[in-house]
């Protein structure tokens, strides 16, 4: 039974109420918030290990909290509610801070879900920001530099589309994670339907080609058949 | 353009008079030359040349006004017209929202009432099946409406997209649907003299929009009609049909069906948020392009997309 601690804050008493007893039930003890002050005041007092942050609170928003939080240098996990569907490259900017988001309406499950991820890729991270708060990463003789929009492989320039990166760099953001062409969608273009997730093949075909990365034989990007994709290379914080 | 047309002519009219004096008076200062009965002669001093000067100038600035003042009046009227229109499509929107928004709500209020109520446990099951499937269906609501605000805004991707393996894949996608199999589905490519060009866009917005079509057409037709996509290019545009021979849209309904949440009178009971076509329009709207409806009661349908090559 895992005993994280998350604070949740929310000023929607309704949406509280019944999220604290599910998150309690899936092993967590929770805590509840509902104004940006007060997050900000038990994130000192109790030292949680995940923050579930809305973004709308009165007073002080999740975005300020956040912010105030990496100001002094505090790397606590974030996920993000926010309640306009806004696409990787847009929400997980290294300006938020946020280590993943979740748009309004969501499934409690799918909430779960994202706790477990980012506080498995918090205990997996050696410093103490994780790849998700880092301007540059690192696979093998892969390197990505968020904040530049820009990609190379073993010191050589490698130019993409903008999704192409975008994809890339919610892949490497949850490397050993295995997502389905849905998630994906919904993760880098905001939105998802059966007949666009070809749309995800076409830019992981472009990766592939870019990156020099053999479907049969891949260092990077492996297709999980039936399920979708996973990036498989280990992934770091780049220095420089 | 019409109102540069009136407004010419209204210049024109207003000087047509001093305009055919004038005339009059070179033709008899002309003739007057050589003809010994005709005599005319004009005779000034300085001060009645700056009298007329005046007069003139202020004849012409008060036709300018006139003209000005036309042409601002009929300005503000087709402001005013469009500003109406667009009152009246938002009130029509919101009251198809309300309507929404309120089946669900009175849905669920049933339930949590009834289930209130009861101890039994398949009613209970029942019961929380129910609020799940209304939470889903305003779920989608949200979700399709938020997708509508997020295409009027967000940069619209340009890259090279395929239209013929762009249909090929819709239709491997919709043979999942319920009335696939009882419809004649059937794709035409324009083949020859040459292969379709492909179109700069999004390639996942474009079959977005070519399935909520599709969808559309085999939801409205009946068992055994014929559902014919075709793709073909005019001058320079890519042109995709989609065409049923089923019941046709009623007339009526023909002007609203690209509006938000419209459910025309024979899609009342079928399933959807009502939002497909509004998104087919927001897309091919944002590529550049057109949709149009051509429908005849008893006979059919063709839904139209226009989207512009080579750009």
């Amino acid at each position: 039974m895992d005993c994280s601690h998350i604070l949740l804050a929310d000023d929607e008493k309704m949406i509280t109420d019944y999220l604290a007893p599910i998150l309690e039930r899936a092993g967590y003890s929770v805590t509840v918030t509902s104004d940006g002050q007060t997050t900000l005041r038990k994130v000192s007092e109790l030292h949680p290990d995940l923050i579930v942050l809305d973004v709308l609170m009165p007073g002080m928003d999740g975005r300020e909290v956040c912010r105030q939080l990496r100001a002094v240098d505090n790397w606590i996990p974030v996920i993000m509610l926010t309640c306009v569907n806004e696409t990787v490259d847009k929400v997980l900017s290294l300006e938020e801070g946020a280590d993943d988001y979740l748009c309004k309406p969501f499934d409690p499950q799918e909430l779960i879900a994202r706790i477990k991820a980012v506080l498995r890729r918090r205990q997996a991270s050696t410093s103490s920001k994780t790849i998700s708060q880092a301007s540059r990463l690192q696979a093998g003789d892969l390197i990505l530099d968020r904040c530049a929009r820009w990609v190379e492989v073993g010191g050589q320039a490698v130019e993409l589309t903008p999704k192409a990166l975008a994809l890339l760099e919610y892949l490497m953001l949850n490397p050993e994670q295995v997502f389905t062409r849905e998630q994906l969608m919904d993760a880098v273009w905001g939105w998802s339907h059966a007949v666009a997730s070809r749309a995800v093949d076409v830019r992981i075909a472009e990766l592939r080609h870019a990156l020099g990365d053999d479907p049969e034989e891949c260092k990077y990007i492996e297709t999980v058949i039936g399920v979708g994709y996973h990036f498989v290379a280990q992934v770091e914080i780049a220095g420089g | 353009m019409r109102l540069k047309i009136s407004k010419s002519i209204q210049v024109g009219l207003l000087f047509l008079p001093l305009l055919l004096g004038l005339a009059l008076a070179i033709a008899l200062q002309v003739i007057s030359g050589n003809n010994p009965v005709i005599r005319f002669q004009a005779r000034a001093d300085l001060g009645t040349l700056a009298l007329i000067g005046g007069s003139l100038l202020t004849f012409i600035l008060l036709g300018g006004w006139t003209v000005r003042g036309v042409h601002n009046r009929s300005l503000k009227r087709s402001l005013a017209t469009v500003l109406s229109e667009t009152t009246l499509a938002r009130r029509r929107f919101l009251g198809r929202l309300d309507h929404e928004l309120r089946n669900s709500l009175t849905a669920l209020h049933s339930t949590l009432g009834y289930l209130h109520g009861t101890s039994n446990e398949i009613d209970i099951s029942r019961g929380l099946n129910d609020i799940s499937v209304q939470v889903s269906r305003l779920r989608s609501l949200v979700i399709d409406l938020r997708k509508l605000a997020d295409l009027e805004e967000q940069a619209i991707e340009r890259q090279p997209v395929d239209i013929g393996e762009l249909l090929k894949d819709v239709l491997e996608t919709i043979q999942v649907h319920p009335d696939y199999n009882e419809r004649q589905v059937r794709l035409t490519l324009l083949q020859s003299p040459w292969q379709l060009s492909p179109v700069q866009g999004d390639g996942a917005l474009l079959s977005l929009a070519c399935y909520n079509l599709l969808d559309n057409a085999l939801k409205f037709s009946q068992v055994g009609d014929n559902v014919e996509v075709r793709a073909f290019e005019v001058d320079n545009w890519l042109v995709i049909e989609v065409a049923d021979n089923g019941p046709g849209i009623p007339e009526n309904d023909l002007p609203y069906i690209f509006e938000e949440l419209y459910r025309g009178s024979n899609a009342r009971g079928q399933p959807g948020s009502g939002l497909g076509l509004a998104l087919v329009q927001t897309i091919v709207r944002r590529h550049g392009g057109t949709v149009t409806v051509r429908s005849r009661s008893g006979q059919g349908t063709v839904l139209t997309l226009r989207l512009p090559l080579g750009l």
